[in-house]
């Protein structure tokens, strides 16, 4: 399969920072390490979100950095358009950077002054830039404030101007890395309106988005990594992730009555009466069958209205992943 | 090439912007330099003309090529140095080392504003001075003063370089530059002439570029002087220029390198 993004056990550490103490005492002692990755694989297929989950600290920015070129593995390897990411020259002109960092616009140049300055750094040809910049402002709606000071932008849209340098050279992967961490619950919602229609609907970007955010990884995301201590530890679309963990299979009723045993040999989970009718969760464990359990039920005489599987969310799962992590650590 | 000079013309006008968003700071600049050539005219006429080592040249025009020509060649020493700290603690230097344009590009580039700028500077200086202070210039040899400037501006921004790898790689200190800048001051007859410092280390200066590089201006700037009685001047200068740029550019390659291994290329 032709994979956009792909990594090989990719592992990389940094040397920790000494404290005074240290740097008088010992010198010339080799730092200690602190390891951000450790043998990640990855596979992210052409034109889909992938979302690459983690706590802070997981190791998801040294993952974005090694893929945009910016830091080296130190073991493993990592392909991004079909190039090696040594190979800097071949891969740098197929991806876009957007991080959450409003620092990296020049303050005193107005959003136009700034896109047309990287426009340059992108090799975008003289004669259309002008052009360029116009039909990137107006995608990003930031026609009205083009010729503004990035100072005087708000988060929402100093991000919108972060994703318009990103689209620049119009490059077909695009890496981000928590574009909507500073912004308010509405301009993360039209950002991710923009991500989704926009970048995947309309131009089928490839689009690598490192988050923490589990609600902005469950609606953008067409598979998910979940990246932990330096490790990938599932790989899955988010309903494979939501069930990830799960002991047991899980049913909700909604039926017209409801008392013990009528579920024959399956487990009653939790029961609820809302407005007459009985909500009613009862597990499937074991070789329990969904018919078995309808059958026993509708014997008793009760009424289904309504059967849905239970799903964990996502919330749920990433928790039960950390437990394990945690549990592991202190064993 | 045209690419480069296209990124080199992004990077000037991105910096112009930038100082004309500041409008009193950069005529407030402008003012400032006219009023330094008026300091330098006043202190330098404190000054013997029959002092040695002045060779010849009022003590006036020695002073203002010797400082003004100082400023501008250290623009070669720290505007590396310099614009890669600013713009790590900008944050822009990321955004710019994901583009496509190589990082030895970025590097040049970023600066081209500051020589742009520098050459104004100097620029001003002398014209204050002819106009103003009534200072003869006599250019026999532009080939002579050209190859001058150039050599020392190349061979210092080999340094500059080095000042620059030693920033990307242990963000703070810069050891290469400052004894520089201590030494050539002192040894490089810029604010006088080395022949008033006691014997025993006045010989210091015949090996410091500085006295090399001034020779030249001064003599083919103020006195007339042609390509062979500069030549041994530019000959050495030559020499530390193909010493000098590819060591400084070995030396970015491996900071850079070295500063990508350890994830430490934007962090200031």
């Amino acid at each position: 399969m032709d994979y956009a993004i792909e990594g090989f056990q990719l592992a990389k550490s940094f040397a920790k920072k000494r404290s005074l103490k240290e740097l008088v005492t010992r010198p010339f002692a080799r730092p200690e390490r602190v390891e951000a990755l450790r043998g990640v694989d990855l596979h992210v297929n052409r034109g889909e979100i992938f979302g690459l989950l983690g706590p802070n600290g997981a190791g998801k920015t040294t993952l974005v950095k090694i893929l945009s070129c910016l830091v080296l593995p130190d073991r493993g390897r990592a392909v991004v358009g079909g190039s090696d990411v040594r190979k800097e020259n071949e891969v740098k002109p197929k991806i876009g950077l957007v991080h959450s960092d409003e620092r990296s616009f020049y303050w005193r140049l107005s959003g136009r002054e700034n896109l047309a300055f990287f426009a340059r750094l992108y090799d975008v040809p003289g004669r259309r830039i002008a052009g360029r910049i116009a039909a990137l402002l107006e995608r990003v709606d930031l026609v009205d404030a083009a010729d503004r000071r990035f100072s005087d932008y708000s988060s929402g849209m100093k991000q919108r101007l972060a994703i318009a340098r990103a689209l620049l050279h119009d490059p077909p992967i695009l890496l981000m890395d928590e574009p909507t961490r500073s912004l308010d619950p509405e301009s993360s919602l039209a950002l991710r309106a923009f991500i989704l229609e926009e970048l995947k609907g309309r131009d089928g970007k490839t689009i690598l988005l490192a988050t923490h955010n589990l609600r902005e990884a469950e609606t953008l995301c067409d598979r998910l990594a979940i990246l932990v201590s330096g490790t990938i530890r599932q790989v899955g679309t988010v309903s494979q992730l939501r069930r990830w963990g799960m002991s047991e299979r899980q049913v909700r009723l909604e039926v017209s009555h409801w008392h013990e045993g009528i579920a024959g040999p399956f487990k009653t989970v939790s029961v609820e009466r809302i407005d007459g009718v009985h909500r009613v969760t009862v597990a499937l464990d074991g070789d329990g069958r969904l018919n078995d359990l309808l059958a026993a039920v509708m014997a008793q005489g009760a009424v289904i209205h309504a059967c849905d599987r239970v799903e964990s969310n996502l919330e749920e799962a990433f928790a039960r992943l950390l437990r394990e992590e945690k549990a592991k650590v202190t064993a | 090439m045209r690419s480069f000079l296209t990124k080199v013309g992004a990077f000037l006008w991105r910096d112009l912007l930038t100082d004309l968003s500041y409008r009193f700071a950069f005529f407030l600049q402008l003012g400032g330099m006219i009023f330094s050539v008026a300091v330098f005219y006043f202190a330098s006429r404190m000054v013997d003309p029959a002092t040695a080592g002045l060779e010849g040249i009022a003590p006036f025009p020695w002073l203002l090529v010797g400082i003004g020509f100082q400023i501008y060649f250290s623009t070669a020493l720290y505007s590396f140095s310099a614009k890669v700290r600013n713009e790590q603690v900008l944050g822009t230097l990321e955004a710019m080392l994901v583009s496509p344009t190589p990082t030895s590009i970025v590097l040049f580039s970023s600066t081209a504003w500051d020589f742009t700028w520098g050459a104004l500077r100097l620029l001003v200086y002398l014209l204050v001075a002819v106009l103003v202070f009534d200072v003869k210039l006599h250019v026999e040899s532009p080939v002579a003063l050209f190859l001058g400037i150039a050599l020392t501006l190349l061979s210092s921004a080999g340094i500059g370089l080095i000042s620059a790898s030693f920033i990307l790689f242990f963000k703070r200190g810069d050891p290469v530059n400052f004894l520089l800048t201590m030494g050539t001051t002192f040894f490089g007859n810029v604010v006088f002439p080395s022949k008033v410092l006691p014997p025993a280390i006045a010989w210091v200066s015949d090996f410091v570029p500085m006295s090399w590089s001034l020779h030249v201006v001064r003599g083919t700037l103020l006195q007339g002087a042609g390509l062979a009685d500069v030549s041994s001047q530019i000959v050495r200068l030559a020499v530390l220029t193909a010493v000098l740029v590819p060591a400084g550019l070995l030396a970015a390659k491996v900071a850079i390198q070295r500063a990508k291994q350890e994830g430490s290329l934007v962090q200031y």
